[in-house]
């Protein structure tokens, strides 16, 4: 499919353009291609983080400026030969960046314009310690000794070839990332970091990959264009110029399309030369100026967003269909299978605690969840249970006690190592990804909870074999937004499933249901069930309870007030006194 | 390196406040339309500039005292504010949309300046400059003073404003929740016109400060954008006591690094100060 | 018709042909085309727009003069937009698509070396005429306007000390606070080490950033060192900044000095009475006697007066401008060709008259005398303090 066709057409492109300097062109055609080549690379490495993972960036100049400083001072101090402090760039730029994220993302609410400050804080710290120490000290470091590699017919050339592989291998990584297994977990964290790391994206771990991609090729840039401009100082280098302006070419082209900050970057670097003419320059910035503020205004959405709302980028996001061969894990229909008889014990869970600022949410709750069996949950209002399935899940971390699944105490784990192990939910207020279709809302979890899939293709054919086990095969593509109250729940339960959990906990997954809908949805359950899958089912929907439940678990103000077979449990005194109250004789 | 004396020290700190109180003045609306309004104006530095090339044509030139200029600049900055906001709710921009519309605002109103003032920079030479103030040894000048004044003044204006009045509630909820907001009554294309032609009005005043204590050239206005976001962000969007206290914090811990050694190094004490408080406290300043 | 009308048309016909011939020549010739670009927006436009107005005067001049070698001059001029890395492309596009026949070198030292470095690719002469840090000029065929001479860092700080210790109160004790500007640190750091040589004592060392904004506990360090006389490595309006702070702190200090400042600003500064800096031309004589220097001077103010310029008198950013157009045209006129290789090599070997004075470029990196003088803010105005022979007649330095 267009798979294939995307990366070797930007190779193929890339060898294209290589060609130039043998044509005997005047130099300046490689020179202004240098220019745009080299805000592609800054632009769409910035993206990769920033418009993938929605972490905002200020910062984009202080690793430019880590990979400029590095080449530089190595090759004209250190006499090393130039190519080799390419790597050596990228490297200390990387490596600066994921020094600076591993310590700023353990931090929680680390988000947003939070974010954004401390990227751009970064770069005054580093231009000030450039400045200040023999790296440069004031002087500036000038380059003209250093011998350009011969690469092509002349230096000029040279460093045209030398971004233009910059450039290839940066919108290679765009694109890979993009339709990647990766990728789709960037995006989910874009849209709700908390619920992606509850279905297994392992945030941490990808926001720091993702900030090492993007630092390592905007360093990479910046070696080479120490060359280019051959005398650097920290002046220029450290200068918002470059963070805002790589944010505002990203903005132009789309951030969520691979191309889109490429897109900018050319159109922005053209805008810029169209007007160097000296007679009209003054005016000429404030055109462009115009220019720029038209351009939003009719293309809110990047030139991408545009394009793709006109049903042309689409086709190269890979979204059609899949198609339909035999799965190798097919789901048992209706009526298969055979109900295990519900002895062996799948959950334990021991003396569980949680409290928020005194508080007592949960209160030394222990239970059994055995295998096979649906256990409802129910209890008053505030009595705990969201808190249970938000502990046991990895949203919250407990503050005592243990959870035992497959012999493995899986309480104070990550969010999305509980994921891995088995274990999905759903929310009460549904919270798909936003900005994702509906397929990919359900690849994800398909891919990163439960055992996870390896590929975005895989992903997205499993999750295709879910959506019409939950009928909503027809709105794969739609955005969530587009979905009706009922459908939402049915995405919900979707993406609950797609990793074949063991254990599903559903958190009033029917509230808000008309009758017929509470009828189609207690099917599902049922035929959930009986594929294998164990089910904690909170629920108020008593018809349903009665209907559905192996057993039931009754929580009152934080701990469990009583526990047994579904008719015992609701004739008990104390459990009638704990919903309706004493009764007054 | 000699430890300063306790003059040099808290002359320093003095100057720091000053200069805080600029940043916090400038970065005031900038936090409010961003955290309100989920603009990301920075059309609001071409404003300041703009208000502050008027003043300083005005004064230098008509000979209008400098303070009086804003009179006819606050109302014109709060048209072009909500001009601005007109644009933006019109077409419906989110904030990163915004930000790209008031980055081109910002290139048209440079070249307007460039235009009609030239390239050079120019600084207003008032009476105000002469006058200062004496508290022991150390020296406050009137130009400085007046900024923190009506820095501090405005700012506690909004935030009661924010805080007790009808209007500010309607704007927090119509920030945290708009369609919900719209439900309960509230106006917000009115509020919205009324928030960003006040956050230009605060951007004109805070031009005419920068007129009486700096000199000014349209390049410049991307020299303020660093430090004036830094203020905002450290300070929290949206809130009005924020970016004054950040910016003092950020204009005081600079004066004092260059007070006791080289002040080169200022920044890098400013930003990872800047950096501790946002790691070790992420929360806003409310 | 009889012979002799017939002998006066063919006359007045040839005069009348013979008339025509230069033009006919003028228009047929294709005009000389010099390429360069100038910061004309961005950070750095301030001072380019001097450039671009002398560099408009000097080739209107010019073509009224007849041109070079016969044929108008054309100039392309192009905006780097303050950006290195734009000047280099644009020069780039000057020499292989414009095909420009000669160079002339953009505004400061950014652009001049990224454009040094697309000269020497293409083996033409640059005539630059603002780089300040002369150690960086590493290419041979280039030519510099801006008399500092190859060590300026040593040679012009030198001149201020002498200027110092024969003035009315040679200090003894000495501040130096500079900006880490890349042209301006490496002098500050040449006056430290001329200053010890001369047995003065430094009592305080301070670097700014560029693009500092807060010159208070600035102000208050070198009022509390209590030195005899400042050396402030200021470019543009640092200096007048230091000194709104320092006067807000009731400070005066006794001598000051100001290495690149903004001219205009500083002199209508009241505080900055007798405020030294240094020159290479004033408006003043000797200068104003140099050939072409008066009448330059006078077409300036006009013009600058019309474009809105704050500052309209001739000084160093406009005489270094000036000053390279010349070198370029004595070049050309002298050796009768655009062959850069002939034209830089007669540079070397001979003097070029200049409203500077006399240029050689013989010396280390093609730069020859260092005519740096030091000049001082006297009653509104700069003029020239030392050496006497460039003072006017009566000036002497003063000082508080």
């Amino acid at each position: 499919m267009n798979a294939r066709r995307v990366p070797a057409g930007i190779v193929a492109a890339g060898l294209l353009m290589g060609a130039l300097p043998f044509l005997k062109l005047p130099a300046f055609y490689e020179s202004f291609l240098y220019l745009a080549l080299f805000w592609i690379v800054l632009a769409t490495s910035w993206n990769i983080l920033s418009g993938y993972a929605g972490y905002f960036s200020f910062g984009h100049g202080a690793f430019f400026g880590a990979g400029v400083y590095t080449s530089a001072t190595l090759a004209a101090k250190f006499n090393w030969p130039f190519l080799w402090t390419l790597p050596m760039a990228a490297l200390v730029a990387a490596a600066i960046g994921v020094g600076v994220g591993a310590v700023v993302f353990r931090v929680r609410g680390v988000r947003g314009e939070v974010f954004a400050l401390l990227t751009l804080a970064v770069t005054f710290v580093l231009a000030t310690i450039v400045g200040n120490t023999p790296i440069d000290g004031g002087p500036g470091v000038y380059l003209n000794a250093v011998p350009v590699p011969k690469l092509g017919p002349s230096p000029t050339s040279s460093l045209y070839l030398m971004m233009l592989a910059a450039a290839v291998v940066t919108l290679l990584a765009s694109w890979a990332i993009r339709h990647s297994r990766f990728g789709a977990g960037l995006f989910a964290i874009h849209d709700d970091e908390d619920a992606a790391e509850v279905m297994g994206v392992p945030t941490y771990r990808w926001k720091l990959a993702a900030l090492a991609v993007s630092c390592a090729l905007a360093g990479l840039a910046g070696g080479i264009h120490a060359l280019f401009i051959s005398y650097v100082t920290t002046a220029e280098t450290f200068n918002l110029t470059v963070p805002l302006t790589v944010v505002l070419m990203s903005i132009l082209g789309g951030t969520r399309h691979w191309a889109g900050p490429a897109i900018g970057a050319v159109a922005i670097t053209c805008l810029l030369f169209a007007f160097t003419g000296g007679e009209y320059a003054v005016l000429g910035k404030g055109v462009i100026g115009l220019i720029l503020v038209i351009g939003i205004l009719f293309m809110p959405e990047g030139v991408m967003g545009k394009l793709r709302r006109k049903g042309i980028g689409s086709l190269s996001e890979g979204a059609a269909r899949p198609h339909l061969h035999p799965h190798p894990n097919p789901l048992p229909q209706a009526g298969e299978g055979v109900r295990q008889p519900a002895s062996e014990v799948l959950l334990r869970v021991n003396g569980l605690s949680k409290s928020f600022r005194g508080l007592k949410a949960l209160s030394n709750v222990s239970l059994e969840v055995r295998k096979g069996e649906i256990l409802g949950l129910l209890g008053p209002n505030g009595s705990g249970k969201s808190t249970f399935i938000n502990v046991v899940s990895g949203h919250y971390l407990p503050n005592g006690g243990e959870v035992w699944l497959d012999g493995r105490n899986i309480a104070g784990l990550p969010a999305h190592e509980i994921a891995r192990a088995g274990i999905a939910r759903t929310y009460q207020i549904p919270r798909p990804f936003a900005q994702m279709s509906v397929l990919d809302n359900v690849a994800v979890a398909a891919m990163y909870a439960g055992r996870g899939l390896p590929s975005l293709d895989a992903g997205r054919r499993e999750a295709m074999q879910w959506l019409e086990f939950t009928h909503l095969a027809g709105k794969a593509q739609s955005l969530p937004g587009e979905l009706n109250l009922h459908q939402r729940k049915f995405l919900e339960l979707a993406r609950a499933l797609a990793s074949r959990p063991k254990l599903v906990l559903l958190d009033e997954v029917l509230c808000g249901l008309t009758p017929t809908e509470i009828q189609s949805a207690v099917e599902q359950i049922r035929r959930i069930r009986d594929q294998g899958t164990t089910i904690v089912f909170v629920e108020h929907v008593m018809d349903a309870v009665m209907a559905l439940t192996d057993r039931l678990v009754v929580f009152d103000q934080g701990s469990m007030l009583a526990e047994g077979a579904p008719r015992d449990v609701m004739q008990s005194p104390a459990v009638m006194s704990a919903y309706l109250g004493v009764a007054h004789a | 390196m000699s430890f300063p004396s306790w003059t040099l020290l808290s002359q320093s700190v003095l100057s720091g406040v000053f200069a805080g109180a600029l940043y916090g003045l400038l970065g005031l609306g900038l936090g409010l339309s961003w955290g309100l309004l989920r603009t990301i104006n920075l059309a609001h530095f071409a404003f300041a500039f703009l208000s502050a090339y008027i003043c300083y044509q005005l004064a230098a030139v008509s000979h209008v005292d400098p303070l009086l200029t804003l009179v006819g600049i606050v109302p014109l900055m709060f048209a072009l504010g909500a001009g601005l906001h007109w644009l933006t709710d019109r077409f419906r921009l989110t904030p990163f949309s915004s930000l790209l519309l008031t980055f081109g605002c910002m290139g048209i109103v440079e070249s307007l300046m460039q235009t009609l003032w030239t390239a050079d920079p120019r600084k207003l030479e008032s009476h105000y400059a002469e006058m200062k103030f004496r508290l022991g040894p150390l020296y406050l000048p009137i130009p400085e003073v007046l900024t923190l004044l009506l820095a501090v003044a405005i700012t506690v204006a909004v935030w009661a404003v924010l805080r007790f009045t009808d209007l500010g509630k309607a704007l927090r909820a119509s920030a945290e929740d708009a369609p919900v907001a719209a439900a309960f009554g509230i106006n917000q294309r009115r509020n919205g016109f009324l928030l960003a032609g006040t956050c230009s009005a605060i951007a004109g005043i805070a031009g005419v400060c920068l007129a009486l204590s700096s000199s000014i050239s349209p390049s410049q206005m991307y020299a303020w954008v660093g430090v004036v976001f830094a203020a905002v962000m450290l300070g929290g969007l949206g809130s009005a006591l924020g970016p004054l206290v950040a910016g003092i914090v950020i204009g005081v811990s600079e004066a004092v690094t260059m007070a006791v050694t080289s002040p080169s190094w200022a920044p890098l004490v400013s930003f990872t100060l800047l950096i501790l408080i946002l790691l070790l406290r992420p929360g806003r300043i409310r | 018709m009889t012979r002799s009308t017939f002998q006066r048309r063919t006359v007045l016909a040839a005069a009348a042909a013979s008339a025509t011939l230069p033009l006919a020549a003028w228009a047929q010739q294709p005009p000389i085309r010099i390429g360069s670009t100038l910061a004309l927006t961005g950070p750095l436009s301030a001072t380019a727009q001097v450039h671009k107005l002398v560099g408009e005067i000097y080739v209107e001049d010019l073509n009224k003069r007849g041109g070079l070698l016969g044929r108008k001059v054309e100039w392309i001029l192009k905006d780097d937009q303050s950006k290195a890395d734009l000047a280099r492309t644009l020069y780039e596009q000057l020499i292989t698509s414009d095909k420009v026949d000669l160079l002339m070198g953009p505004y400061a030292t950014g652009g001049i070396l990224s454009a040094m470095g697309v000269a020497q690719r293409y083996n033409k002469v640059l005539v630059h005429h603002t780089l300040g840090v002369p150690s960086l000029a590493k290419y041979d065929m280039q030519f510099p306007a801006w008399s500092l001479g190859s060590d300026p860092g040593n040679t012009t700080t030198n001149t201020v000390f002498e200027a110092l210790a024969k003035g009315p109160k040679p200090p003894k004790t000495v501040a130096v606070v500079t900006s880490k500007f890349p042209s301006i640190h490496f002098m500050s750091m040449g006056a430290r080490e001329t200053l010890k040589k001369r047995g003065l004592q430094e009592v305080l060392f301070l670097e700014w950033e560029f693009g500092n904004r807060d010159f208070g506990p600035i102000a208050s360090r070198v009022k509390d060192a209590k030195p005899d006389f400042v050396w402030v490595g200021a470019i543009g309006l640092d200096g007048n900044l230091l000194l709104d702070a320092m006067k807000k702190i009731d400070y005066a200090p006794p001598q000051h000095f100001y290495l690149y400042p903004a001219p205009g600003p500083l002199v209508t500064l009241p505080e900055a009475s007798g405020a030294l800096s240094v020159t290479i031309f004033e408006e003043h004589p000797p200068f104003t006697s140099r050939p072409r220097a008066a009448e330059f001077i006078k077409t300036y103010r006009e013009r600058a007066a019309k474009a809105n310029f704050p500052d309209t008198s001739v000084e160093v950013q406009a005489a270094a401008s000036f000053t390279a157009w010349q070198i370029l045209e004595a070049a050309v006129t002298a050796t009768k060709s655009l062959d850069d290789k002939v034209l830089a090599d007669w540079l070397k070997k001979n003097r070029v008259e200049t409203i500077q004075g006399s240029l050689r470029f013989d010396g280390p990196s093609n730069y020859g005398d260092d005519l740096m003088r030091i000049k001082q803010v006297q009653n509104g105005k700069w003029v020239v303090v030392y050496p006497p022979e460039f003072a006017p007649p009566g000036v002497k330095m003063t000082a508080r």
